[in-house]
């Protein structure tokens, strides 16, 4: 049965055999070669490079070769998880998405990272929890993504404090005359998005999905209030058009950037483009702020869902301490603030944000960007996040469009979660930490 | 005595001689499914090695049968399939009439019915996708415009309208392949099957429901085959049109088979769900041309 299954990896290894042959032919015996797989397009592409060479300057015995992965997330996901089957070692780097780490960490894909003492302390507190598993630091925070709530300043006279004052001004905006279609748009189609944005209105009531002791809560009275005042935005209010619930980021985007929406949950991508007034109505227009609580619950508070890329050690890797060398330089805060100048990511460490420099290259007052961040939380650190959130997703969604009530809906959200704990032995796994979400 | 024996070795050398064609047939058709089969008794989740790949007999069977997501995917292909393809014959079998006919243009006529079928279906798909998306769309537009709708409808949050683009997009890609094949059909009628009703005073109603209809019927029955299959395994024009939402409500068993087996790569359950698909269509497969068949023989005599 092993062989078997090895044999359907064959194609994969024989084109990480030729790749290795290509790499043995070119390099020399006291070489020590890594390979890096991570976004590498465009003008990131060029970044990754620069930095990359510039290391290799640093570090005269490590060469490093840049290895192409899909940039699509769910692909290169895919790709990982065979190649690591199938125990390959390269790329010795991965680059990981916020929710992969626990799942990686788990299946033992990735090294813990403790025994390079890493300086945890120097980034945002929920980019290293979202990488900690059973206690242990995975993966080393590159760059973050946060969730903001944007505003028209020509529309809405200042930030929001509560979600409440938000779904009222968003309101009084669409009524008057001239007013934009829409009051709030957000990503509502069934897919990872819309987890992000309940996340938000969760933790604005003071709900979560499972709680320290690795309980599922997510149909606790708060997540239903949260879910509730979502389908009041479709149904009650009407402020967020029905044209959400097949809407991803930049459906998004292109309403608010025609003018046609006074508020609008988003990353942090946006801003560039509509702050260019060849192809944005908006630019000038529009300022950010962190996603605001609930007014009506006590142990509500303003919560952004966190996204980004991390950096891992493939476990399977013959040069380790070379690979942590890398991940540790590339994570450095000159290469952080180098790549929020050239492509706008926004750096892990909060001493950045204190950097005038950092000023120019994040089109948004620091300020803000902080506190979002600081406000961020991650999505359930659980090895079983992708199954689970499939779950959610259907569930979540299935209230929206009015298939279920948000009560059962969450319900069986809920039941379907806990079996497939049950299913996948996570009850010792998860009682071995008392992270996650 | 000599001639058994010459027999007997060309029968040897026939099987030599195919061979190679069996070897290929074992090894890109039987090979695989074995394979599957044999998958789809284990535990096999590739993100969660820790898990082991233990044998574990019919235990994904099991769960298939107690999977509430599998019976509701289950009843949408069904929906599916027999909605499509009876509009597909039906409005198919009209084109194929007008096409028998004997008019100027007819081999233009013929080649130009077929263009939708040649369209790749991602791309269809994508295009009733444009056609039907957002409240400013197309189809929007043209309904407001005629009056069928107060104002534009979001179409695919809703189960029975996420349908609509879906079925219409089959309809339109499907219905020129099936025309076609029935209009082949028609071709082998004898025409002086016609003449001989037409002079006995039968009027046009007459000739289709007890001349073109049940001379029709291998035809049909093919068609029928072909399009039930490709019905059952419905997979890319409804993942680009609804990704199988509202929820999971327009979620066909290819979908959440390609979900199991290449998003969660739940190879063992997957492989399971693959399998009973694979069992039903050959089911259906074997009912088509053993049931229908002989009924269809009878009818000829």
């Amino acid at each position: 049965m092993r062989d078997l299954v090895s044999l359907s990896y064959l194609p994969i290894v024989l084109a990480v055999a030729v790749l290795l042959g290509a790499c043995a032919r070119t390099s020399n015996k006291n070489e020590t070669v890594l390979t890096f797989s991570g976004s590498a397009l465009g003008a990131e592409g060029t970044l990754v490079q620069k930095q990359l060479k510039r290391f290799m300057v640093l570090n005269p015995g490590i060469r490093v070769e840049l290895q192409r992965t899909p940039d699509d997330a769910s692909q290169r996901h895919q790709l990982y998880v065979q190649w690591l089957n199938a125990r390959v070692g390269n790329p010795s780097i991965l680059q990981l998405d916020v929710v992969w780490t626990p799942e990686f960490a788990a299946a033992g894909w990735v090294l813990p990272l403790s025994r390079y003492g890493p300086s945890s302390g120097d980034f945002f507190p929920a980019t290293i929890e979202a990488n900690t598993w059973a206690g242990k630091l995975y993966a080393l925070p590159w760059f973050a993504d946060v969730g903001l709530l944007y505003r028209r300043t020509d529309l809405i006279s200042g930030e929001p404090k509560t979600l409440e004052e938000m779904v009222a001004s968003a309101h009084g905006a669409m009524s008057r005359r001239g007013g934009p279609r829409y009051g709030i748009v957000w990503q509502g189609a069934r897919y990872e998005g819309l987890i992000t944005g309940f996340v938000e209105y969760l933790g604005a009531f003071g709900g979560r999905i499972i709680d320290d002791k690795g309980e599922v809560v997510v149909n606790r009275p708060e997540a239903v209030r949260a879910l509730e005042f979502m389908r009041d935005e479709l149904y009650g209010s009407h402020v967020a058009p029905l044209d959400v619930l097949t809407w991803h980021e930049e459906e998004a985007r292109f309403a608010f950037q025609n003018g046609n929406a006074a508020f609008m949950r988003n990353w942090p991508y946006p801003v560039a483009a509509m702050s260019d007034t060849a192809q944005s109505k908006v630019a000038g227009k529009f300022a950010v702020s962190p996603i605001p609580k609930s007014g009506t619950a006590p142990a509500g508070h303003s919560t952004a869902a966190l996204g980004g890329a991390q950096l891992a050690i493939n476990a399977y890797s013959e040069h380790p301490n070379a690979a942590y060398k890398l991940i540790a330089y590339l994570t450095a805060p000159e290469q952080m603030l180098e790549r929020a100048q050239a492509v706008g990511q926004y750096p892990t460490r909060p001493a950045l944000y204190d950097d005038p420099r950092l000023k120019t290259a994040i089109a948004i007052p620091l300020d803000d960007a902080r506190r979002a961040i600081e406000s961020a939380t991650p999505r359930p650190v659980t090895p079983i996040y992708t199954e689970l959130s499939e779950i959610l997703q259907i569930e979540l969604h299935r209230a929206l469009v009015r298939q279920a009530e948000p009560r059962d809906a969450l319900n069986s959200a809920a039941a379907r979660i806990n079996t497939l704990i049950d299913r996948t032995g996570m009850r010792k796994l998860m009682s071995q930490t008392s992270r996650g979400q | 005595m000599r001639r058994i024996s010459r027999l007997r070795s060309e029968a040897r050398l026939g099987w030599a001689l195919v061979s190679p064609a069996l070897g290929v047939i074992a090894l890109i058709a039987i090979f695989p499914l074995g394979w599957t089969f044999w998958e789809s008794l284990h535990l096999h989740e590739l993100r969660m090695p820790w898990l082991g790949q233990p044998f574990v007999g019919l235990a994904n069977y099991a769960e298939i049968a107690k999977d509430p997501r599998f019976w509701a995917a289950l009843g949408h292909t069904v929906f599916f399939t027999v909605v499509s393809i009876s509009l597909e014959l039906l409005i198919g079998l009209f084109l194929a009439l007008a096409m028998n006919r004997v008019f100027r243009g007819r081999g233009f006529v013929r080649a130009a019915v077929l263009v939708p079928w040649a369209i790749p279906t991602v791309v269809a798909a994508l295009l009733w996708r444009f056609i039907f998306e957002s409240q400013g769309g197309i189809a929007n537009a043209l309904l407001v415009e005629a009056g069928i709708l107060n104002q534009p409808m979001v179409w695919f949050i809703e189960t029975a309208t996420a349908w609509v683009p879906v079925i219409l997009a089959d309809v339109w890609k499907t219905t020129p392949f099936v025309a076609l094949l029935l209009l082949a059909g028609l071709q082998n009628i004898d025409l002086s099957l016609y003449e001989a009703a037409a002079v006995d005073g039968a009027n046009a109603w007459w000739q289709l429901r007890h001349i073109t209809l049940p001379l029709l019927k291998p035809a049909i029955l093919v068609t029928l085959i072909f399009r039930t299959l490709d019905g059952f395994r419905v997979f890319d024009l409804i993942y680009v049109l609804t990704g199988g939402g509202p929820g999971t409500s327009t979620e066909p068993v290819a979908l959440y088979t390609f979900n199991a087996l290449l998003q969660n790569l739940r190879f063992g359950y997957g492989s399971a769900l693959s399998v009973v698909i694979f069992a039903i269509t050959f089911g259906l497969a074997l009912l088509y041309v053993k049931g229908l068949g002989v009924r269809l023989g009878g009818d000829e005599a």
